[in-house]
């Protein structure tokens, strides 16, 4: 059984080497890939030397475009799990392992990490969202339980765990600059099992948020155009193995 | 009886100089498509379009009946207006196909940016794999041949 944990990062040499030790130290027998999405400073560098493979965009793609090159590159190599996480330390390791283990214990296709779940809230308050996110995040999780008729709380969570079925169909179709949404509502529509799992989740290591007031109305408008033409696409088209 | 009326105001409204006028612009036009092609800044498949406008053009200045007939299918009493509003909807068609198309293309090089990504990873992998377990040790050569 091998498994890759994959880390897409854009710019955060402060912060990505850590992870990186991190995750090998929790998953020791895990292969660790690092998407560099066309960083301008050392992420490279800082992501070799502790010991990760790195696959480098030669330009910024968007954080979809950088996901999908892990799941890529997975499927590409053979690997029969996979799982990702953020690259600015906001993830702990030892959630990424947990929904591992929900995939490869066959309970779940795809599991998510989700901050808000039940479960999440009591064990920890490590993680405090700021205003925008907190609206981004309810009208996100409303309509995509709309969509998908299951029950989703953390829609933009970026810690995942998937097996092979997830990575023939999310190399094959993932939206490259609204990758978290439209790939869970794909997920449930191919008829994959998605579940959410309640994760404990940290304060931002290095870097800051991309998101402003102004810029996260234009995010969840994009997010609902999008979520509203998913609901289009064709159901169960076959996936390659 | 009412064609034939639009007919006569229509020819009003295009002299035959405005015709002459309109129908060198099309050849005119036509041959800078042309040229552009012999000098390989459009490629072929991307002046059919093209092509298929100027042509139109032409046809509309040697013919005016056509736009008179058009005008009428539109139900457009003034033939100047039947012309913008077809003119117009030519343009946003065709713009629309350039949106088409950019996708289209930003796809690919999304694609081909990930498989040379993906390729350089799996090249690191084996070469990790060839001198021995993951440690520092293969990371340093991998580092050397980065640099060269």
């Amino acid at each position: 059984m091998r498994t890759l944990v994959f880390i897409p990062a854009w710019n955060e040499e402060a912060s990505v080497a850590g992870v990186i030790a991190d995750v090998r130290k929790t998953m020791p027998e895990a292969d660790v890939l690092v998407v560099d999405d066309g960083s301008a400073d050392a992420t490279v560098e800082r992501a070799r030397e502790a010991g990760a493979l790195v696959a480098s965009l030669p330009f910024n793609q968007g954080l979809g475009a950088a996901l999908q090159t892990g799941y890529l590159y997975a499927l590409r190599n053979g690997y029969d799990f996979c799982a990702h996480l953020d690259s600015d330390g906001q993830h702990p390791p030892e959630e990424v392992a947990r929904l591992l283990a929900e995939v490869t214990e066959g309970r779940a296709d795809l599991a998510i990490g989700s901050r808000y779940h039940a479960g999440a809230i009591a064990g920890s308050d490590d993680y405090r969202p700021t205003f925008s996110r907190r609206i981004g995040t309810s009208v996100f999780r409303f309509f995509l339980t709309l969509a998908t008729r299951q029950r989703f709380t953390d829609t933009t969570s970026g810690m995942r765990a998937a097996n092979r079925r997830v990575m023939a169909l999310f190399s094959r179709h993932y939206s490259p600059d609204f990758a978290e949404i439209e790939s869970l509502q794909l997920a449930v529509r191919q008829g994959l099992r998605v579940e959410e799992l309640p994760v404990r989740m940290l304060e931002r290591a290095g870097g800051s948020s991309f998101l402003t007031p102004v810029r996260s109305a234009f995010f969840i408008f994009k997010g609902l155009v999008v979520l509203l033409v998913g609901q289009f696409r064709p159901r169960h088209v076959e996936t390659e193995r | 009886m009412r064609l034939a009326f639009a007919a006569e105001a229509g020819q009003v409204h295009l002299t035959s100089q405005t015709r002459i006028v309109a129908a060198v612009l099309a050849l005119v036009f036509m041959l800078m498509i042309l040229e552009l092609i012999r000098r390989d800044r459009l490629q072929e498949r991307y002046s059919v379009i093209w092509f298929v406008a100027g042509l139109g053009m032409l046809a509309g200045a040697a013919f005016p009946g056509i736009l008179e007939v058009l005008a009428s299918l539109l139900g457009v009493r003034n033939t100047n207006v039947a012309l913008f509003s077809i003119v117009l909807l030519l343009l946003l068609g065709l713009a629309l196909n350039f949106s088409v198309i950019m996708s289209r293309q930003a796809a690919q090089i999304t694609r081909l940016a990930q498989e040379r990504a993906i390729e350089k990873a799996s090249q690191q992998a084996a070469e990790r794999q060839r001198n021995g377990s993951s440690g520092e040790q293969p990371l340093q050569a991998e580092e050397q041949s980065f640099e060269s």
